[in-house]
């Protein structure tokens, strides 16, 4: 592979995305309303969620039903922090993520189920997590569930303005975009594609399936965790039906609407499925019927999902404008 | 747990001793719950078997045949098999209108399965938006169907209710047995399911075959819509908690056995009964969901393995 080449390929990839990165952390400029800022707020970290299940769903090909549990370990555990001790918001963040891992160590004897069967596990793993944080009171607050969670500082200047919190889940989703990329090209990211397009051939070639579908899980849920800490602080309230079996199914439907195939696709979903129901808020009654129709036709897009048919819509408007163009010059000629 | 403390002051310990009638009502109780599990399970089964499709709505179609028998009682006061029937009417149709509207046209379009299960929980957030604007957001209370009286069986005092439930339920599942081996219809479901392309040779319309699977599987779930409804009430969200729970009795009998989904349903029952009743009333659920992981690891398919093509 010639240099050019290769600096051709990192132009492509890097120009579109520092444009993207630079168009999210130019929202705060424009939009003012601290409404709609919290609403953003909370779309990145629903970018968070959502490109950590990328990672089983989107790659290994594992369905998995219970990424809502691994979010409320999270954002509990930050939380729980933040109260006690005052810890500074970047620890409480991680010390979020790291439970969640561990928790999901808890996921590894299921791992070896195939299909269906492993997503109906993940989905009672969910549901126990979901009863935990109901009736432990001592532990999550149970029903009433955890009030005043601190705003977050960092080296004691106070980031808690919503445009601030803003930054700080932007950072987190490059962050998280970044590791996850890498990831997705490293040993361990092609040998979870070949997983999921066929595992026994995968086994056949020496790959440790179990292992990587393991470690898969705990990324992930390390990943959904990480969003939780930031959930703690984005809403300072936290309530056990903020993470049930329905919030599982939202993160899934935010990778599936986005595509199956890239983390920015992941992000797209997260996105829509964050906002569809604030702009269809003025449908009233209607509102989830819209939202619910507008899964089932997203649904047909295919699993190169809404990213898929930009890509797709911009070739063929690029192709147009070549031939147009290309037509032009045959004219004057 | 704290009651055991207490429990000095009251003669022997109140929570060990279980008499006998109340385990025979906990056990009606939890066959009953059950039976209701097997129906909608039932239907989740088949249609795996038949699309590999998980049917997350199925809970959703069940509430439709609830909605549809308590419609039919308002508009003509009739006797309760006249509500079952139209129940599962209803059931059905809305199972039918839903894969011919749907889950055809997008398995046309050749999406990959995980979008047409997505596109199930799509259909499950309309049909429970749609039921709530069409019959409120109230629980509708079923009338009473059944004689209040006490039953006495075998010595026993028991909720003549439940009794009918299993009844019922036991009726509704011998009838899709009996459909399924003696019928040239049901032979030809069957055959379709285990093998769409020898199916196929043998003269035998897939397509058609779905359709029907989906309207057998409307059926059961609307049956149990309405027999869940006159032991509680009806209402919009009744659904989606118990399809769940259904998908999890499917699962630990053997996701695609129709053997497998009625003792799964049964077993689930009987096990979130027993644990409510022995155990705590918070974490039923969570019992019921540990007893599954553990089936599941122990026999990764369930109990129930299902022959021809694997999952």
């Amino acid at each position: 592979m010639t240099l050019s080449v290769m600096t051709a390929g990192v132009t492509t990839v890097w120009i579109p995305r520092l444009v993207v990165l630079a168009a999210i952390a130019a929202v705060p400029l424009v939009e003012h309303n601290s409404y709609w800022l919290h609403v953003f707020s909370l779309a990145l970290i629903g970018a968070v969620l959502a490109m950590g299940l990328q990672l089983l769903v989107g790659m290994a090909g594992v369905l998995s039903l219970g990424q809502g549990a691994f979010y409320g370990i999270g954002a509990y555990t930050a939380a729980s922090l933040a109260i006690a001790w005052q810890a500074p918001f970047i620890l409480t963040i991680l010390c979020g993520g790291v439970t969640a891992a561990i928790a999901s160590l808890l996921l590894i004897p299921i791992v070896r189920l195939k299909g269906s069967s492993l997503a109906v596990a993940t989905l009672g793993f969910g549901i126990i997590v979901h009863l935990v944080m109901l009736n432990e009171d001592w532990l999550t607050g149970g029903s009433i569930g955890m009030m005043d969670i601190p705003l977050p500082t960092l080296f004691g200047a106070n980031v808690g303005g919503e445009a601030a919190l803003y930054y700080v889940c932007l950072v987190v989703a490059a962050v998280v975009f970044l590791a996850l990329d890498r990831i997705a090209h490293s040993r361990f990211g092609r040998a979870l594609v070949a997983i999921s397009q066929d595992e026994e051939a995968a086994r056949a070639s020496g790959i440790a399936v179990n292992v990587c579908k393991s470690k898969c899980f705990i990324v992930a849920a390390f990943t959904a965790g990480v969003a939780g800490g930031l959930y703690a602080y984005h809403s300072r309230y936290l309530n056990p039906n903020d993470f049930t079996f329905l919030k599982s199914i939202d993160i899934l439907i935010m990778v599936v609407i986005g595509g199956l195939v890239s983390l920015p696709g992941a992000a797209l979903g997260a996105l829509i499925v964050v906002l569809a129901p604030e702009v269809l808020r003025s449908s009233g009654e209607l509102r989830l019927i819209l939202f619910g129709a507008l899964v089932i036709v997203l649904m047909g897009t295919g699993n190169r999902g809404l990213a898929g048919l930009i890509i797709d819509l911009a070739a063929s408007a690029r192709t147009a404008w070549q031939r147009r163009a290309s037509a032009k010059t045959e004219a004057k000629a | 747990m704290g009651s055991y403390l207490g429990s000095d002051f009251g003669g022997p310990a109140r929570r060990t001793a279980v008499t006998t009638d109340q385990l025979v009502h906990t056990l009606l109780g939890g066959l009953a719950i059950g039976c209701i599990y097997s129906l909608i399970a039932l239907g989740i089964s088949m249609i795996i078997r038949a699309t590999e499709i998980l049917h997350f709505a199925q809970g959703e179609i069940m509430m439709i045949g609830a909605m549809a028998g308590i419609t039919a009682f308002w508009l003509a006061a009739m006797p309760f098999v006249l509500v079952l029937l139209f129940g599962i009417l209803g059931g059905g149709i809305a199972s039918v209108l839903v894969e011919l509207m749907i889950y055809r046209p997008l398995g046309r379009r050749r999406v990959p399965l995980l979008n047409i299960i997505i596109a199930t929980l799509g259909v499950s957030i309309v049909l429970q938006n749609v039921a709530r604007l069409v019959w409120g957001s109230e629980p509708l209370r079923y009338p009473t169907l059944f004689a209040s009286k006490g039953l006495v069986l075998a010595g026993f005092v028991v909720s003549p209710q439940l009794v009918w439930i299993v009844i019922l339920g036991v009726a509704i599942m011998g009838a899709l047995m009996a459909f399924f081996h003696f019928t040239r219809l049901g032979i030809a479901m069957q055959a379709a399911a285990q093998d769409a392309d020898a199916a196929r040779m043998m003269g035998i319309s897939v397509e058609r075959a779905t359709t029907l699977t989906f309207a057998v599987a409307g059926m059961m779930a609307g049956a149990a819509g309405v027999l869940l409804g006159s032991l509680f009430f009806a209402s919009f969200n009744m659904g989606f908690t118990t399809g769940i729970k259904a998908f999890v009795a499917a699962t630990l009998g053997g996701l695609g056995s129709v053997p497998g989904a009625m003792v799964g349903g049964l077993l689930f029952g009987l096990i979130e009964t027993f644990s409510g009743a022995l155990i705590s009333t918070s974490y039923k659920d969570a019992v019921g969901m540990i007893v599954l992981i553990l089936i599941l690891l122990l026999a990764p398919m369930g109990l129930f393995t299902r022959p021809g093509r694997q999952v």
